[in-house]
This record gives C-alpha cells, sequence and structure tokens, in this order.
C-alpha cells in the first residue's frame, strides 16, 4: 500500500512539473501535431482519406513514445542536474520505486500528444474520432501508457551508466516509430524485422490502441504489451540496484 | 579571415555539443538516417511518392538538424558556459564573429547530407546519374549554408528566451512540413507553400531532385540560387536580431541569465 502511495504522489508530483515546462509540452504537443499534420498531408495525396483516424491514432502514439524516451532517458541525468539524485537515492525504499513514479508520469505526460492530435485533427482537418471499440480505446491507452512507463525504467537504468544518453535517444526515437507500427504497418518493412518488433512493449500498445479505434482483437495486444512491459520493469530494478550500488561505491552518483 | 576561420573553428570545437563521437553517430548520422527510411517505407506504403523523393529530401533535410541547432548553440552555450561577456566585450566585429561561428556547422552539414544521401541510396537502391553529383553537391552546400544562417536566427532568440531549445525543436519538426521534403508540396494549402518558399532546404531539395531526375547543373541554378539567396536573408536577419537582443539583454542586465 505503501509503495502504490509513492507511486501516485510521485507520479502525480512529476506530471505537474512536465506539465510546466517548455521543452516537455512541445514534445508532447507540438511535434505530434506537425506529425499529425504531414500524415494528414500524406494520405490526402494517396487518396486514403479512410484511414484518417488511424494516422491521427498513430500520430499521437508516436508523440507518447518520443515523450517517454526523452522522458526516461533522460531522468536521471536531470535529478542529477537539479541536485536531487543524492536525496532520491538516499530515501528508505528500493530504487526502482522511486524512480517508477518519473517514468510513469512522462507517459502520462506523452497522453497530451494523443488528446492533441485527436483534437488537432477533428477540429482542423474534421476528422472526427469515432472508434470502432471505445470503451476498449479507453482501455487500450492507459494500458499503453503504463506499459511504456515499465519500459521506460529499463531505459533510465540503462541509460544511467551513458555520459550521453541523450544520442541514444535521439536514435532511437524513428526506429522504435518504424518498428512499433505506429504509423507505418509493420507489414510494409523487411521480413527480419518482425522478431525486432515482436519483443517491443510499443509494437503491441500501438496494436492495443490502433486496433481499439479501427478494429480487430485488443485484448490479446494489451495482455502481451503489460506482459513484456512486466519484464522490463523487472530486468529495469535489477539494473537500477546494480547501478545505484555501483555509483554508490564509486562515489559517482552525482557526476555526470 | 582569421576570426573568421580560427575563431569559428574554436568556437566549433568548444561550443558543439554533438562533437563527442557517440553524439555525432547517434544524433546526426543514425537519426536521420532512420528519419529517411521511416519516410520511405511511410512512402511506400501510401503510395505518394517513390524511395528517390524521401532519398533525396531528407539528405537535404538532414543537414538541417545540424545546421539549426549547431547555429543556436554557438550563441546559447557562450551563455550557458559564462562567456557571453567576454565574447561581447571583444573590440572585433560582430558579423564576422557569427559568420565565422556558423561557417564550421555547414561544413559538417554538407558532410551529414552526403552521408545520408549515400547510404540511403546504397539501402533502398537509387540510381543517380553521373553528372548530377557535382550539381548535388552545391544544392547540399547551399542547404546546409541557408540552414547555418536560420541556425544563427534561433540562436538569437536564445538572446531573448529562456528555452531556445524548444523553439528549435518546433523550428526543425515544422521544416519536415514546410519544405516539402516529405509531403510533396502540391497537395499542401497556399499558405504552407508560401511559407516553404522562404523556408530553408525547400528550394535545395527541388533543385536535387531535379538533378536526380537526370536535369543538368545549369538548370536547377536558378533554384540554387534561390536557396543561397534565403541563406543571405537570414543572415541578414541574425544580425540585425543579434545586435537588438543584444542591446535588450544589456539594458536588462540579463546577458548570463539562464
Amino acid at each position: 500500500m505503501r509503495s502504490l502511495r509513492l507511486l501516485w504522489v510521485g507520479a502525480v508530483m512529476q506530471v505537474k512539473m512536465n506539465s510546466r515546462g517548455p521543452f516537455e509540452i512541445a514534445t508532447a504537443m507540438i511535434m505530434p501535431i506537425v506529425q499529425a499534420t504531414v500524415a494528414v498531408y500524406l494520405l490526402r495525396a494517396a487518396e486514403s482519406p479512410h484511414r484518417m483516424v488511424a494516422a491521427a491514432v498513430g500520430a499521437g502514439l508516436m508523440g507518447v513514445w518520443s515523450t517517454v524516451l526523452f522522458g526516461s532517458g533522460g531522468a536521471i541525468q536531470r535529478q542529477r542536474f537539479m541536485g536531487t539524485l543524492e536525496m532520491l537515492m538516499l530515501a528508505p525504499r528500493h530504487p526502482a520505486i522511486k524512480v517508477l513514479p518519473i517514468t510513469i508520469a512522462t507517459g502520462l505526460t506523452g497522453a497530451y500528444a494523443m488528446i492533441a492530435t485527436l483534437g488537432w485533427g477533428w477540429l482542423i482537418y474534421g476528422i472526427r474520432p469515432e472508434f470502432a471499440h471505445p470503451w476498449a480505446f479507453l482501455v487500450a491507452m492507459p494500458a499503453c501508457i503504463l506499459g511504456l512507463g515499465m519500459f521506460g525504467l529499463l531505459l533510465a537504468s540503462t541509460f544511467v551508466l551513458m555520459r550521453n544518453a541523450n544520442a541514444l535517444c535521439n536514435a532511437l526515437e524513428y526506429p522504435i516509430w518504424l518498428l512499433s507500427g505506429m504509423l507505418v504497418p509493420i507489414t510494409v518493412l523487411p521480413a527480419w524485422t518482425g522478431p525486432l518488433a515482436a519483443v517491443l512493449p510499443t509494437t503491441w500498445g500501438a496494436r492495443a490502441v490502433h486496433e481499439a479505434a479501427t478494429g480487430g482483437p485488443v485484448w490479446p495486444a494489451i495482455a502481451w504489451c503489460l506482459g513484456i512491459s512486466l519484464v522490463c520493469a523487472g530486468i529495469g530494478a535489477l539494473s537500477m540496484t546494480y547501478v545505484e550500488r555501483r555509483a554508490r561505491a564509486a562515489a559517482t552518483l552525482a557526476l555526470a | 579571415m582569421r576570426l573568421l576561420t580560427v575563431g569559428g573553428l574554436l568556437a566549433y570545437r568548444a561550443l558543439f555539443n554533438w562533437a563527442t563521437p557517440v553524439m555525432f553517430i547517434g544524433t546526426l548520422l543514425v537519426g536521420p538516417l532512420f528519419q529517411l527510411l521511416f519516410f520511405a517505407y511511410l512512402g511506400r506504403q501510401l503510395g505518394v511518392a517513390d524511395d528517390g523523393f524521401y532519398i533525396v529530401g531528407n539528405s537535404v533535410l538532414a543537414a538541417s538538424v545540424l545546421c539549426m541547432f549547431g547555429g543556436s548553440m554557438a550563441v546559447l552555450n557562450e551563455r550557458r558556459f559564462g562567456t557571453l561577456g567576454h565574447v561581447l566585450l571583444s573590440p572585433r566585429s560582430r558579423t564576422v564573429t557569427w559568420i565565422g561561428r556558423a561557417l564550421p556547422y555547414a561544413g559538417n552539414g554538407l558532410l551529414v547530407a552526403a552521408f545520408t544521401l549515400t547510404v540511403g541510396t546504397l539501402l533502398l537502391g537509387l540510381r543517380v546519374p553521373a553528372g548530377g553529383w557535382p550539381g548535388l553537391v552545391l544544392a547540399l552546400a547551399s542547404a546546409a549554408l541557408a540552414c547555418a544562417a536560420f541556425g544563427l536566427v534561433l540562436g538569437a532568440f536564445a538572446l531573448r528566451f529562456r528555452d531556445a531549445w524548444m523553439i528549435n525543436n518546433t523550428a526543425v519538426t515544422l521544416m519536415i512540413l514546410f519544405s516539402g521534403t516529405n509531403v510533396p508540396r502540391s497537395v499542401l494549402p497556399g499558405w504552407m507553400q508560401a511559407v516553404g518558399d522562404v523556408t530553408p532546404v525547400t528550394h535545395a531539395a527541388a533543385a536535387s531532385r531535379a538533378l536526380v531526375g537526370g536535369a543538368s547543373l545549369t538548370e536547377v541554378l536558378p533554384r540554387i540560387g534561390a536557396e543561397l539567396g534565403i541563406g543571405l536573408g537570414y543572415a541578414v536577419l541574425a544580425g540585425v536580431l543579434l545586435k537588438l537582443f543584444e542591446a535588450e539583454s544589456r539594458r536588462r542586465a540579463s546577458l548570463d541569465t539562464l
């Protein structure tokens, strides 16, 4: 119960911080809207207006991933920069429980992207958000966000050892968009990318949201997304414990 | 001349955050390459344009990220490292100083664009006429120069606004839409085409596509000239804004305020 409270309070606190940062707002809101606009004009050029809802949802998912990637990837670095990492690690709780609210909050902040792209599509281009399974969509979206938040813990623990985590963040944005089928269906990619895509929680999260929007079996995809994300969170927790001890032993916790 | 070249190179080494091998490869080589692949596969799926459209468009666009962020870092990082005051106290021409800052990024941007074009061509199979390469280099160089000048404009805003990265990220993303590198300009509304006309990269991308399509250098020279003209316009604007915001920062005593 205390852990749940910590997760809740920590995530709410972090969402409040993220929602006031211009960089986070731009990542979560402005860029997905531009990507959605690009998708709308490409679909118009392709004369495929029936896929507009899928494009708006896909652009929103891209925004969620960008927010999680940059938010979680930079979570530890940001704590270091603000001088709060040592205090955070001194708190008498498991390191993973202390970092998980930060990474879940990045996913929640990313939900802005979905709302923004759907709202933009409706207001400017008249794309009504009419989903095949509206109730399933309301479950699939939080499941996807939770899954990405847990995946973010793995990212945060991995990136803590790297001085240039930003480089990996910048390099990972488009590959995950591509491999997870957020806007481009996986079927058009070379066959060898299939196994890579299948082990990514982003693929199943995106599939769940897309199927809720356009029709298809939503629940298996949600289960796969949460299952793989739990494995990622487990590995992330182990990694975070190891990294924290190593950083304390080497007295490098506060060093970038 | 020494201030322009040596000063520019020293500033590049000191202020460019992405000069380390990991950052350079991750952000400037791998990132644009996957951007190219993303749009190429999207284009294949929608059947809007062939691979060549996206290979050339994204190669030209690849130069823009480095040049625009670099141009901003040239100004912004001086303030971050606490050296902006020293630079502004120097009794040398500001214009030469700032132009010198932008040139290494333009050269670097040309390399990144050439890398993206070469690897994209090899991966997706694009035939570029042998006679088209000199023109392509010229077009890519013009795009890199225009983007570096535009980066200085964004850098000038860094003197006035706290969160310059947000401005940069937004500008780079909007360029994908307006420049016609990934969306055929013919399907964009008139006002977006008008914005694209004065956006760096637009004319260089059009010239590059024409060259890959078999046009001669003389046929695309007006396009390259337009790109260079836009770059010159942004360089002048950057000079004016830097002077204006410098005076404003001195008046408000906010020169070093982060």
